[in-house]
């Protein structure tokens, strides 16, 4: 009996011990996990050093977060006391949840992203940017078969035909899929190029339809024709590994590919031509209200905000710097050519992410069918426009 | 628990249900009445706030829209909605036929399949002696216990274009595209990618319950029926069919259940595309509650699954509550 009581004793001891250390660290979520998450966890780190607060870093995806948060916000609570997520219009939704940073971000010079703010208070602040500078190829590939770089649409088209021409080349392009996001960054690239900057923000202020001639002609005259050589949506690392291995040409995706292949060296990009502008996105910091740490997590949002944090953020790459102050010194050698070969290129807001909601979804499932059935272009068109966000 | 033998025999011949919920409170004797209210107490607890107050909360709110009151035109709305039922293009063209035709669809062909294939393997596996037939057995129960979400991904692995064995094979038969690409790509075949991913997933279910009510069979009536000169196929038809009758019932109805509530493989391996070709109601529900954020519509989404599969688990629960 009283060896029972010495057990009990010690697993009272050791839970409360843990529970207190548990309950004395900031919990930050984010997407990242694994290698992509590294770089962020080195800031988290720096911020530990230098306040002393311990955090507890959690991984959960936007589609996660938006399954849990809006039952725990009805209840008065919340998972963390930090949270980050892709979806800005998800973070303007729930606004009356966050609390304000204003003050933490008063001193930050930012770039073509700006934090959400409502009603005065400003909820969501853009941290680390990600830029779909346009189609990926392997240098060593174009030298070999004395390939370039196309600067119009026949040599575009030229250069597709010519990469199937290559032996053990399945498709010109590859396509990957997730939910349908790589199809929706191709599909948003083009428009760029063709319609242009100002055709790419009306659609996505919902001022012009999807089916409009000009939309139209896009998909019809542009992006079918690219089909003819893409392969069918897969998913999307088993779609860079076949790329990297040869099976495809040139593989449309965001930056933080550099951070995936083996020989980033290798690595080249081109946008299409006529292209001025390229998308960027990023994922957006918010503290909920029921955070029980709201002071020490303020602390922490304003040392990610600041140039040392995002210096340290930069130099993990894989991302760019949400700050305009930041050298291109602070970057690895990929994303300083990255950055390079962006010189002269505005960056808008991610389409989808801006948009987001059901269209977000409608639209990268509506793509996945006209990667395969381009026929269906009218019936595509009009789910876009049927499921865009009224009012 | 007064039971009078012409009551019982009454109710025996009226294949009526003798332990019926109400039956215990309103017939036993007042202190058995209570004794068994304190030992359901706990349980009963936990139903009304799990289960019985979000029904109604869910049953509620499809009553409303974003302006108030609305009745029943959430309803309305759903079956004049493309994505819920669309019979312009059912059986003409190829999917997407609506959330709710896909559901059909697929207990048309699911329900069937793993219901006499759980049959068929059961009887065979009960019949064969041989080292191989635990392993086939395992090996077909596998799907049963493994998660969903995993199977989702098997299921899309299973079909993809290059890593797929299925495409693969088809292929090498000189099978052409979308059967030798990626099924879950195509909107011809993406639905009935996952109808046979799920057939491998839940025969399992039907073959072990099917082999549980074949050991309940006494061997007697196999010997008589073999003297009597009767063949396998005749025992099969008029021995074990019928006596498996109940165990083919109660699978055949949580198939059916597990049916009408599939998400978990659609929303891993396909998310509902491509193009909606293999959407169904219950992620059509997550999609109105977690992306469109709109709660009214969600809970009409789970109101009308709920709908139908009330007939189904009334009877189920009677014939469980029943003899």
């Amino acid at each position: 009996m009283r060896s029972w009581w010495r057990v009990l004793g010690v697993v009272a001891v050791v839970g409360a011990l843990s529970l207190g250390a548990w309950a004395e660290k900031l919990v930050v979520i984010g997407p990242w996990s694994g290698d992509e998450a590294k770089p962020f966890e080195a800031v988290l780190q720096a911020f530990t050093e230098k306040t002393g607060i311990e955090i507890e870093y959690r991984v959960m995806r936007s589609e996660d977060l938006g399954k849990v948060l809006p039952a725990q916000f009805a209840a008065g609570i919340a998972p963390g006391d930090v949270l980050l997520t892709a979806w800005g219009w998800w973070v303007k939704k729930f606004a009356d949840h966050m609390v304000d940073l204003s003050a933490e971000v008063a001193d930050v010079p930012f770039g073509f992203l700006t934090p959400i703010v409502v009603e005065g208070r400003t909820v969501g602040i853009p941290y680390a940017v990600w830029v779909k500078p346009g189609f990926w190829y392997r240098k060593s590939l174009f030298e070999a078969h004395g390939l370039k770089s196309p600067t119009s649409w026949a040599e575009f088209y030229g250069l597709l035909e010519r990469l199937e021409a290559i032996e053990g080349i399945e498709d010109a392009a590859a396509s990957g899929d997730e939910v349908g996001w790589p199809l929706s960054d191709t599909v948003e690239h083009f428009i760029l190029a063709v319609g242009g900057k100002d055709l790419f923000l009306d659609l996505t202020a919902g001022k012009v339809e999807w089916q409009s001639p000009e939309v139209r002609a896009i998909f019809e005259n542009f992006i079918i024709p690219y089909l003819e050589h893409a392969s069918e949506p897969i998913e999307w690392t088993s779609a860079k590994d076949l790329w990297w291995e040869g099976k495809y040409g040139i593989y449309f995706m965001g930056n933080w590919l550099t951070g995936m292949v083996d020989d980033p060296s290798d690595l080249g990009v081109f946008a299409l031509p006529g292209a001025k502008a390229v998308t960027g996105g990023t994922d957006y910091i918010f503290v909920p209200k029921y955070s029980e740490r709201i002071d020490d997590a303020k602390k922490l949002v304003a040392f990610l905000m600041s140039k040392e944090g995002q210096e340290i953020r930069a130099a993990g790459g894989g991302k760019l710097a949400i700050r305009t102050d930041v050298s291109p010194d602070a970057y690895p050698p990929a994303e300083k050519a990255l950055i390079q070969a962006l010189q002269g290129f505005k960056i808008v807001p991610d389409m989808d992410d801006t948009i987001g909601g059901e269209w977000q979804a409608a639209f990268w499932d509506q793509l996945k069918l006209l990667w395969v059935k381009p026929e269906a272009l009218d019936d595509v068109l009009r789910v876009l426009d049927e499921k865009f966000p009224k009012g | 628990m007064r039971n009078s033998p012409r009551a019982e025999a009454k109710r025996a011949e009226e294949g009526r249900p003798r332990w019926g919920l109400p039956l215990l409170f309103f017939r036993a004797r007042k202190g058995e009445g209570l004794a068994a209210l304190g030992f359901l107490f706990l349980g009963l607890l936990l139903i009304a706030l799990f289960v019985i107050y979000p029904s109604i909360r869910t049953l509620w709110l499809s009553l409303f829209n974003e302006d108030g009151f609305a009745g029943l035109s959430n309803f309305a709305e759903l079956f004049s909605d493309r994505e819920i039922v669309d019979f312009s293009r059912f059986l003409r063209r190829e999917p997407p036929w609506g959330a709710l035709l896909h559901n059909l669809v697929w207990i048309a062909i699911h329900l069937p399949f793993t219901v006499g294939l759980g049959l068929v393997l059961a009887v065979v596996f009960s019949k064969v002696k041989s080292w191989w037939v635990g392993i086939a057995r395992g090996a077909i129960y596998l799907g049963i216990v493994t998660p969903l979400v995993v199977g989702g991904v098997i299921i899309r692995y299973l079909f993809e274009k290059h890593a797929g064995l299925v495409p693969q094979v088809l292929g090498a038969l000189g099978a052409g595209v979308p059967w030798s690409a990626g099924w879950t790509a195509y909107p011809e075949t993406a639905l009935l990618a996952l109808i046979i991913g799920s057939i491998w997933l839940w025969t399992g279910f039907s073959m072990v319950l099917h082999s549980a009510g074949l050991s309940t069979i006494d061997r007697e009536l196999y010997e008589a029926a073999q003297i009597d000169g009767a063949s396998e196929w005749a025992q099969f038809r008029h021995i074990t069919l019928p006596l498996l009758r109940p165990v083919t019932l109660v699978v055949a109805a949580m198939t059916f259940l597990w049916e009408l509530k599939i998400f978990d493989i659609v929303y891993v391996a396909t998310m509902g595309g491509p193009g909606g070709a293999s959407n169904v109601l219950a992620l059509e529900m997550y999609f109105s509650a977690f992306r469109e954020l709109n709660p009214y519509r969600a809970s009409a989404i789970a109101t009308l699954i709920t709908l139908f599969s009330l007939p189904v688990g009334y009877w189920f629960a009677k014939k469980r509550l029943g003899r």
